[in-house]
């Protein structure tokens, strides 16, 4: 129980940090200031400034809630979507099972990363090809998961009781098996939002993400690699953000899996 | 009435049912007796229409029997109850599943039967007793009023007084309800004292039908002959030993 | 026998599965494709007779179905079909880029293994102890870092500050040495952390302590006994890998500014060449389905009692 509620500060602070994080931005995050560009930290740029005078703390923290903001998005979708599939293979008969894990195993076909690559290049850059590219390329580990325990369920008692009784197939998915996926489902979550943040900054990266001059880390990074010789602190914050992110996020969900394994175990 | 006919019924690849052939009318019970892979709970299964017969049917007065026309109280009462909800919850699910209001006044008469106290309800299944929950089950299963009632092994997780307790109030519940029960058990002893008719499965057959009384004075076959037996000594014993 | 049957199925539905819906994906592309065909080939001013022309001859004008069939049954023979901007047949200059992009793979895999195999070896000896503290948090890390921002961060210190090595091109063998160090840091990471629990598991496997009372030396147990069972996750594993080595390519290669499949890819993705994008991911997609097919054929060999490999 102490690990699910470190998760759920963990989450609770990123979120703070994406809702709030703008809110504490010293500058604006797209003003430009060409005067004072790739400015030293200081006074006005707590941590300097980029190519086009704009503060880089300023813009890792409207960044934030791009960067997680979309992950969260992106995660969750993708559970939504995967829970359905799994549910759908475990809950119904042989054919449907054997459909949807086909439809897993053809997603699962390629590295996530470059069909999301492929994905939101191809829809043309921006922030609805990215969601889209993230999303249909990650949900197939839940789909993996809530099948497997869908299937564990569909003998235990109270899951035959409510057919007996005569409950709809939704409101026995509902009650009887999505409770009890909410454990194991938290810790792909985890690591999917983990994924997700990854993702983001490398489409980013790429220019086929979120579009200048929209503040977000991997673009952040994109801009600050040509300035790597005169001022390389620019492209070492961004990289630190999603660094932090990506592990914190991590060791909860690790932190997580050992709870949950010992409860089971225990 | 309950007419299973015929059924033969396959689990695993194996065929574990052969050609059953059974009835229980309103306001009866019938036993079924037979070892652990006899084909109990196949039997259990298949009449519930969890597991589709090979062959054969099981009809209500001639019609399948259809959403709440079977309740089922199962051997592991906890089990039987989904750890996220409250008992409460789950023993109203078939009232909910059917369209059917809640009905506290029926709730409160069945927990008098039952003696359990319906403030119990309101708690998890893993934190009341494996007697508490069994009798939640025996709740659940009645609260629709089903004019079938099939018990798999209900008393066999429970401690000796509470067996002899729960079995008593099935039979009370049962003549006030007027509900055909099937109860597929090993326990000789509950068939003796509760059942009106008695049939013995092995190997997945019916070896043996009788009403309970002819059953127990003289059992037919060889196999109810040496169960009848082996009773009667361990009955012996246990009334050398206390 | 029909199981092996029924691997061989299911990759054949797989890879169906997958040529349909990479067909969906660019058949549904915002844009007119025979428009951006005919703009990249003759520049802006095309009358409309040359577009219905070329949308005529890339089976355009057809529905989806036959505009698939179009594309799919020269596929079956290895024909990939010509690049929709240059007109040249796509299969050559693809060839070429994977000639680039596997010794840059190989590289890469061989520093992960040559970092992760003795590291794991000696964390796995005493768990909990220093060295294997050091081992995870090492491997935690390396998976939270983005292969693009450890290769900016070894161009800092390599190529900037201590100006050793050539940050981009792919003229020298030593431009090689900092894009294969940052495939090679990131697969060590996930290959120490994955090699090291199956280390532990195998160890703690319940018949050992039986083979040291019937006198088995240790060093024994290790080679015939351990090995075998650290062998099935680490089979897993060499698919992983794949997956994220080709990651890797992709972004390393265009850090990097080196020719290969990653840049091949992200090139044609920006020139809007679907040819090309669909040759790299059919490419892609038949090789992750035979390494795959590969592995759970060579499960059955390692352990004949697996029916069917969880993932």
């Amino acid at each position: 129980m102490a690990d699910f509620r470190a998760v759920l500060v963990l989450v609770a602070v990123l979120a703070g940090l994406a809702l709030f994080g703008p809110l504490i931005a010293p500058n604006d995050p797209t003003a430009i200031d060409i005067p004072n560009r790739l400015a030293q930290p200081g006074e006005v740029y707590p941590l300097g400034s980029d190519a086009m005078g704009r503060g880089i703390l300023s813009r890792l923290l409207h960044g934030a809630r791009w960067s997680l903001g979309l992950a969260f998005l992106v995660s969750t979708i993708g559970l939504a979507i995967g829970v359905a599939v799994g549910l759908l293979a475990a809950m119904g008969g042989r054919f449907a099972d054997w459909a949807m894990m086909r439809t897993t195993d053809i997603f699962l076909a390629f590295p996530d990363l470059v069909a999301a690559v492929v994905i939101a290049g191809v829809l043309g850059a921006g922030t609805s090809s990215l969601i889209f590219a993230l999303t249909v390329t990650g949900w197939m580990r839940y789909a993996r998961v809530a099948r497997g325990v869908g299937l564990s369920l569909k003998t235990r008692g109270h899951v035959v009781q409510a057919s007996l009784a005569g409950l709809s197939r939704p409101a026995i998915a509902r009650w009887h098996y999505l409770p009890a996926l909410v454990p194991s489902l938290t810790v792909v979550w985890t690591g999917m939002l983990a994924r997700a943040i990854l993702g983001i900054s490398a489409l980013g990266f790429l220019g086929f993400g979120v579009q200048p001059p929209t503040p977000e880390w991997g673009t952040m990074l994109l801009d600050a690699r040509v300035h790597i010789r005169s001022d390389p602190l620019q492209m070492i914050w961004p990289g630190i953000a999603v660094v932090a992110c990506v592990l914190s996020i991590n060791l909860a969900g690790d932190a997580l899996r050992d709870g949950l394994a010992k409860r089971g175990a225990g | 009435m309950l007419k299973i006919d015929g059924l033969t019924a396959r689990r695993g690849g194996k065929t574990v049912l052969t050609d059953i052939s059974l009835a229980v009318g309103p306001g009866e019970t019938l036993a079924v007796l037979g070892e652990s892979g006899a084909g109990k709970s196949t039997l259990v299964a298949a009449t519930l229409g969890l597991v589709a017969p090979q062959l054969g049917t099981v009809t209500w007065d001639g019609r399948p029997l259809g959403r709440g026309g079977a309740a089922l109280v199962m051997q592991e009462p906890r089990a039987a109850f989904n750890p996220a909800l409250s008992l409460r919850r789950s023993v109203l699910e078939p009232l909910r599943a059917q369209g059917m209001p809640d009905d506290a006044a029926r709730i409160d008469r069945l927990c008098a039967g039952l003696e359990l106290d319906p403030a119990m309800l309101d708690r998890k299944p893993y934190t009341v007793s494996i007697g508490q929950a069994q009798r939640a089950g025996i709740l659940r299963a009645l609260i629709a009023a089903p004019p079938l009632v099939l018990f798999d092994e209900p008393l066999s997780a429970l401690d000796a007084v509470t067996q002899k307790q729960t079995a008593g109030l099935i039979t009370a519940l049962q003549r006030e309800e007027g509900f055909a029960a099937l109860i597929v058990t090993h326990d000789l002893g509950y068939a003796a004292a509760h059942a009106d008719a008695v049939a013995v499965l092995r190997a997945g057959r019916i070896e043996e039908t009788a009403p309970a009384a002819d059953f127990f004075r003289v059992p037919r076959s060889a196999y109810a002959r040496s169960l009848v037996a082996a009773a009667t000594s361990l009955g012996a014993l246990e009334r050398r030993v206390a | 026998m029909n199981d092996v049957v029924q691997l061989f199925l299911r990759s054949a539905i797989v890879l169906t599965g997958t040529a349909v819906v990479t067909f969906a994906l660019l058949w549904h592309a915002p844009g007119d494709p025979a428009l951006s065909i005919a703009v990249a080939r003759f520049d802006s001013a095309v009358s409309d007779e040359v577009v219905a022309r070329i949308r005529a001859e890339a089976g355009l004008d057809a529905g989806f179905w036959a505009g698939f069939a179009h594309w799919v049954v020269p596929l079956l023979s290895g024909d990939f079909g010509k690049s929709s901007v240059t007109g040249r047949q796509v299969w050559p200059e693809l060839l070429d880029a994977v000639r680039l992009t596997v010794p840059l793979a190989l590289l890469g895999l061989a520093v992960g293994l040559a970092l992760s195999v003795p590291l794991a070896i000696v964390a796995a000896r005493r768990p909990g102890g220093w060295i294997d503290r050091g081992a995870v948090a090492l491997a935690s890390f390396g998976a939270a870092m983005p292969a693009y921002w450890l290769a900016l961060l070894l161009i800092l210190v390599f190529a900037v500050k201590l100006n050793w090595l050539p940050a981009f091109g792919a003229g020298s063998a030593s431009s090689l040495v900092l894009p294969a160090l940052t495939l090679g840091l990131g697969t060590g990471a996930s290959l120490t952390r994955i090699l090291r629990s199956s280390l532990l598991e195998a160890r703690g496997a319940a018949f050992l302590p039986a083979l040291a009372r019937r006198g088995v030396g240790s060093r024994e147990r290790a080679v015939a006994h351990v090995a075998p069972h650290a062998m099935i996750p680490v089979l897993t594993i060499v698919g992983l890998e794949l997956a994220f080595l080709m990651e890797g390519a992709v972004m390393v290669e265009v850090i990097f500014g080196r020719p290969g499949v990653g840049s091949f890819l992200v090139d044609a993705i920006s020139a809007r060449d679907f040819p090309k994008v669909q040759g790299v991911v059919m490419l892609t997609a038949v090789l992750f389905v035979t390494v795959n097919l590969v592995i759970d054929l060579l499960y059955r060999l390692v352990d004949p009692r697996i029916g069917e490999r969880h993932g």
